[in-house]
Parts: C-alpha cells; sequence; structure tokens
C-alpha cells in the first residue's frame, strides 16, 4: 500500500490542465493557416497545390476582382500552402481552437482587385502581382535591362502577347517569303 | 469552399431530417441538465479512423475528456451526443440516420473531422455525399484532419455551452494602394533564391525558409563590423549543431557570391 502510494505520488499528475489553462504546443504544430492578406497577391499557388481543394480562388471578370477563399472545414492541415507561397503570406499557425456552430464562420475571403491589360484593357491578373513581379524584374535589372519594355510585358494579357507574337512572326514571315 | 449547390448534384435531392418546431428550446433544456453529464455515440461514416484514434486519445487519462463527463456509450439509445466521422459515403447515409433517429430527441450532433466538416479530402469522389450535414442536421462543426485531442475537448466544450467559439467569417477587402512588400530588396534576387534553396534542401521548407530569413537579416542589418564576424557572433549563440552548419553552407554560397563566383 506504502509502495502504491510512493507511486502515485512520484507519478504526479498525468493529466493536461487544457481547457482550464492553455495547451502547450509545439512551436512547428500545424494549425490554422493563417492568412496575411497584406503580403498575398493572389497567385494561386496556395489554391493549385491544396490537395482536398480547402483553398479556391473565384475570379469575376465582371466585377474586375479575384477572390481567395478558404475553408477550414475542408483543410487537412497539410502545410503544402505554406510550402509554395512565394511572398510568405500564409503560414500555419498553433491554433487549433476551430471548433464552430455555423459553417459560415469556417471560411476566410480576400477579395482583390484584377489590373487591366495595358493592351486591350481586359482586366487579366492581380493587380498586387503585377506589381509584385514587376518590382522584381525591375530591382533585377529589367528584361535586357529596359524597365518600361518589362513593365509593359508583364502588364499585358497572354492573349494580347499571343497576338502581339503573332503579328511579329508575321511581318518576318512576308519579309522571308519576298527574299526567298 | 462551399459553392452553393446545383439543382442537378446528387446530394440536392436528398430529403432532409425534419426538426420539431421547439427544437431549439429542447436543446437549451439538454443542455441544462446534461452539463456535468455528456454521453456520447460515436458514428463512423467512412472515415479512415484517424478521428476515431484521437477521439480515444481524448478519452484516455493524459486529455481525460470523462473529467468532464463525457463518456462514449455503445448504444444511440444512450446518447446525447452524436459524433460522426467520415464523409459520409453512400453505403453509410441509411445507417446514419437510422442512428439519428434511434437516439432519444432532444440530440446534439456533432460532425467531426475535416472530412465530416465538408468531405474534407474526398469531397468531389463519387461515393460520399461529403459531409455528415448532408445527411443529418448538425450543431458544431469540429475541423482538423485529425483534430487534435486538445481540439476535440474544445469542440465539446463548444457543443455543450461551456465555450464559446473563436472563428468567425472573415473578409478581407484590397485597400488602395495595397502591395506586397519585397523582403530584403537590397541583396541581389539571384543570391536571395539560392540561399532559400539551399536553406530549404537543407532543413525542410518551414524551418529552411525561417533560417534563410535569419540568414538574409543577418545580411541586411546595417553594422560597423564585417558579415563574416556578425555571422560568428550569432553562431556562437546557437546552441543547435544543425542550424550551425546550415549557416556555414549559407555563409559559403554568400562568400562565393560576393567574390564572383554566382552568375
Amino acid at each position: 500500500m506504502f509502495k502504491l502510494l510512493k507511486e502515485v505520488f512520484r507519478t504526479g499528475e498525468a493529466t493536461v490542465k487544457y481547457p482550464f489553462a492553455p495547451l502547450e504546443v509545439s512551436k512547428d504544430f500545424r494549425g490554422k493557416p493563417e492568412h496575411d492578406a497584406e503580403r498575398c497577391i493572389a497567385c494561386a499557388a496556395c489554391a493549385v497545390a491544396c490537395p482536398p481543394n480547402a483553398i479556391g480562388i473565384e475570379t469575376d471578370i465582371e466585377a474586375a476582382t479575384r477572390a481567395w477563399v478558404i475553408s477550414y472545414g475542408r483543410c487537412i492541415f497539410c502545410g503544402r500552402c505554406e510550402e509554395v507561397c512565394p511572398t510568405g503570406a500564409i503560414r500555419l499557425s498553433t491554433e487549433f481552437e476551430l471548433a464552430v456552430t455555423s459553417k459560415e464562420d469556417l471560411t476566410r475571403r480576400a477579395v482583390f482587385k484584377l489590373a487591366p491589360c495595358v493592351s486591350c484593357g481586359r482586366p487579366f491578373a492581380p493587380a498586387k502581382e503585377v506589381a509584385y513581379v514587376t518590382a522584381l524584374l525591375a530591382a533585377a535589372g529589367g528584361i535586357e535591362g529596359d524597365i518600361e519594355r518589362t513593365r509593359l510585358l508583364v502588364a499585358t494579357c497572354p492573349d494580347c502577347k499571343r497576338r502581339h507574337d503573332a503579328t511579329q512572326v508575321m511581318n518576318i514571315g512576308v519579309a522571308q517569303m519576298e527574299t526567298r | 469552399m462551399d459553392y452553393p449547390m446545383a439543382d442537378n448534384t446528387p446530394s440536392a435531392s436528398l430529403t432532409q431530417v425534419e426538426t420539431p418546431i421547439e427544437y431549439a428550446r429542447m436543446k437549451g433544456a439538454l443542455l441544462k441538465d446534461i452539463r456535468r453529464s455528456a454521453y456520447v455515440y460515436r458514428v463512423d461514416c467512412g472515415g479512415c479512423n484517424g478521428c476515431e484514434i484521437e477521439i480515444f486519445a481524448a478519452i484516455t487519462p493524459l486529455f481525460d475528456a470523462e473529467r468532464f463527463g463525457i463518456k462514449v456509450v455503445a448504444s444511440p439509445r444512450h446518447a446525447d451526443i452524436l459524433l460522426y466521422t467520415g464523409a459520409m459515403t453512400r453505403a453509410m447515409r441509411a445507417p446514419a440516420l437510422r442512428a439519428y433517429e434511434a437516439a432519444p430527441d432532444p440530440k446534439i450532433v456533432v460532425s467531426y473531422g475535416a472530412c465530416g466538416c465538408s468531405g474534407g479530402i474526398f469531397h468531389d469522389l463519387y461515393c460520399v455525399w461529403g459531409g455528415t450535414d448532408k445527411a443529418v442536421p448538425v450543431d458544431v462543426y469540429i475541423p482538423g484532419c485529425p483534430p487534435t485531442p486538445a481540439a476535440t475537448i474544445y469542440g465539446f466544450a463548444v457543443a455543450l455551452g461551456l465555450l464559446g467559439q473563436k472563428l468567425k467569417a472573415t473578409t478581407h477587402i484590397e485597400a488602395d494602394g495595397e502591395a506586397a512588400p519585397i523582403s530584403h530588396p537590397d541583396i541581389p534576387y539571384n543570391l536571395r533564391v539560392i540561399l532559400e534553396r539551399e536553406a530549404r534542401r537543407m532543413a525542410g521548407y518551414r524551418q529552411g525558409r525561417d533560417i534563410a530569413e535569419q540568414f538574409l537579416s543577418l545580411l541586411d542589418t546595417p553594422a560597423n563590423s564585417p558579415v563574416t564576424e556578425r555571422i560568428a557572433r550569432f553562431l556562437q549563440q546557437e546552441s543547435d549543431p544543425r542550424k550551425a552548419e546550415i549557416f556555414a553552407r549559407l555563409q559559403s554560397i554568400f562568400t562565393e557570391a560576393v567574390s564572383g563566383g554566382l552568375r
């Protein structure tokens, strides 16, 4: 009996104090993905990487907006979004108290503006993404050292780029045919 | 994402469970009565059993959910709380409804895990309905894949009305002139990329990014002493030999870049 009591006192209490005291979790605990909308450029890399499609991108051309949406209810806390994020806008926090009584509270939205194409004027990519890429390329000296041309190239939509390329190729082709 | 259901999706045609008109009041009375004794019946509707393991971890001595009177019972007829796990497969819908009908009114339904909340990673499979709420009305959602025992206890506390929910739906609208900052713009982009890639190769994406960030901020901070001296001083305080090794490697890349060895 004495031995048993001694053992009991030596072991102490194993039960954690949670929820009366905060639970200590490892600093690399994979909890709620925290989205920093300031840093986010809405490039959709996380939406592509997300295995259960918890992160989605909704593009509205009419309103010229792109919404980044996450459903914490579908998230499997794998951290792939954090891995691919080019700006470090998303990071898995140690927050695990996510239970809710209504499903709507499991979502977070961030709405970004789309930039218009410099050539045709149609909105095609998030303005923040265009600005970020332009700034990065400008810091690296721009394409062939021409910063103004870089800015125009980045702010042109893929359709217009294709059309410009086709026009150029056509001009070259005609010239070659004449010399042949 | 929970897109509004189109009329032609299979689960739109499911008949929904009808609840009595006074159900909310009955539930309030139940919550008042069972505060110290909540009997839980667990229904596995096609989960991977990860959730079940965490539920049983929550009733082990370490987390000890039974100190709050939460007890797992063997029959839905004894249950106050129904705990649904899994993505609600086609075959498990009828048994899930049977368990729901068998539990005495009023009952609290808890949807457990990513699959229970919205179908999780299985949400678009042909053989799942995608979430507990497609079959029975749900009171509390506990997300997680699987939820940790602590998250489970928190979820039950929310279900029993002991703790309030923390998470709220938020919407961020891009402000005028909002721009994503470029970190360490003074360091050449190519060097930044090479340093971060090497750190991530050696330490994994999370710690790698953190270590690269530390290294870059060491390079970036204006100081009187040369970089090598600052790094050496930083390493003296660092007790982790793995981190010291990564730092040494990053430093050798940096010196190579400075002496012009890098394109």
